[in-house]
């Protein structure tokens, strides 16, 4: 059984971060689902702002270089990728976009994605779906339905209490683990291993 | 007369976007304000993604937004939406940095699928900075742009669009200094 590969990306400024503690969240539930789902799971977590030069480098030169090829490289090829960047004026952060500004075209083609948001307020949370979720559907990425947004009181669990945080944390884990799971051609798989036998082929005759 | 910031967010030497900025300020001006040009790929990179805002020159900037009537804001499309490179100079504006002005979003691109990235992207993001009128903006297809030594050539039928929306803009900075005036 080969291990699933995790990518995550956040974009959070402060630190501590809210970004960040919501993308752990986020990756840790992914893990669990994908245990439950007898599939082990490694996690890799990228901090933008460590590679925030080298992104505003690639955006002004019009390529990235050296290391940060690398980095996108881990990313995008990834069996998933979890995306989380605060909230600034109703949308991603100036750092976010000039992340997905530089990732090629078609290096998120039908990867799997979940997505997930910070903000002060709940009031924004439909952010994540008129801002965030158009940019990964126009790089054709696999989104799963369920986005997470964090707002401070959620954290405190004086937020929403109908669907709280870690409930929503979870769904969205579990959709994402279906999506890894399901998806076909991720890896180098034995080219033999799905070819039917002989009894079952006369079968299905 | 109205103060107007040009705000340009391509992080191309050769933007075309510019270029065709370089057009509208003399417009601008025509219509007798005056216009300041600032493309925020000139700004010091490293003080923009640290969010730097004690740096001098973008300090600078801040403080031309905030004197601004009138705030022209042009990106090209970049993955359907207006660029980071915007969007990291945006940030770093005080929360509603754009309550009382006229705001004209502009954008180039490269695909008309994407002309409702004005009204879907730039829009809500100017309202959430507080921006008071967002007059009618603009999407301008890249190869309807030609840039020479000479200057910039753009297609008639497009440069006539693209006037009168700045036309409008030019008229309702008048119309908001005359109604300041009065009151
Ligand atoms: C990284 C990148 C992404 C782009 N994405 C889009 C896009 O999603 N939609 C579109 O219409 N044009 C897209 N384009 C084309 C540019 O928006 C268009 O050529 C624009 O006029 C360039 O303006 P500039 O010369 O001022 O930088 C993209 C160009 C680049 C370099």
């Amino acid at each position: 059984m080969t291990e699933r590969r995790i990518a995550v990306v956040s974009a959070g400024l402060g630190r501590p971060s809210s970004t960040r503690l919501l993308a752990d969240r986020l990756s840790a539930a992914t893990t669990a689902e994908l245990a439950a789902r007898e599939l082990s799971s490694s996690v890799e977590t990228f901090e933008l702002r460590d590679i925030a030069h080298d992104i505003v480098n690639a955006m002004l030169t019009g390529f990235p270089a050296g290391q940060l090829r690398e980095t996108l490289a881990e990313i995008t090829g990834a069996d998933g990728l979890i995306a989380v960047s605060p909230l600034f004026t109703t949308s991603y952060s100036g750092l976010f976009k000039s992340f997905v500004d530089i990732l090629e075209q078609d290096s998120l083609n039908g990867v799997p994605v979940l997505l997930g948001a910070t903000g002060g307020t709940p009031r924004h949370s439909l952010a994540l779906e008129y801002a965030m979720r158009p940019l990964f559907t126009y790089l054709h990425a696999d989104v799963v339905p369920t986005s997470v947004f964090a707002a401070t009181d959620d954290w405190s669990g004086n937020g929403d209490q109908v669907n709280p945080l870690p409930k929503r944390i979870q769904r969205a884990g579990g959709e994402f683990a279906d999506r890894i799971t399901q998806r076909v051609g991720a890896h180098p798989t034995d080219p033999f291993q799905d070819v039917p036998s002989f009894e079952q082929m006369l079968r299905d005759t | 007369m109205s103060d107007i910031l040009v705000l340009s967010g391509s992080p191309s030497t050769k933007s075309r976007t510019e270029a065709v900025l370089g057009e509208l300020s003399q417009r601008l001006r025509e219509h007798g304000h005056r216009v300041v040009e600032a493309p925020i790929r000139r700004l010091p990179a490293n003080a923009l993604v640290a969010a730097d805002s004690a740096d001098g020159e973008v300090r600078a900037l801040i403080e031309a937004v905030s004197h601004a009537e009138g705030i022209l804001v042009a990106s090209p499309i970049y993955k359907a939406s207006y660029t980071g490179l915007l969007k990291s100079f945006l940030d770093l504006l005080p929360q509603h940095g754009l309550t009382g002005k006229t705001v004209l979003p502009l954008a180039t691109g490269g695909t008309p699928a994407h002309v409702l990235a004005i009204d879907y992207a730039f829009r809500p993001m100017l309202h959430s900075l507080g921006a008071e009128h967002v007059v009618p903006g603009y999407f301008l297809l890249d190869r309807l742009i030609e840039v020479s030594e000479d200057g910039v050539r753009i297609d008639a039928e497009a440069e006539q669009a693209l006037m009168s929306v700045v036309d409008y803009f030019a008229s309702a900075l008048h119309r908001r200094a005359r109604y300041a005036e009065a009151s």
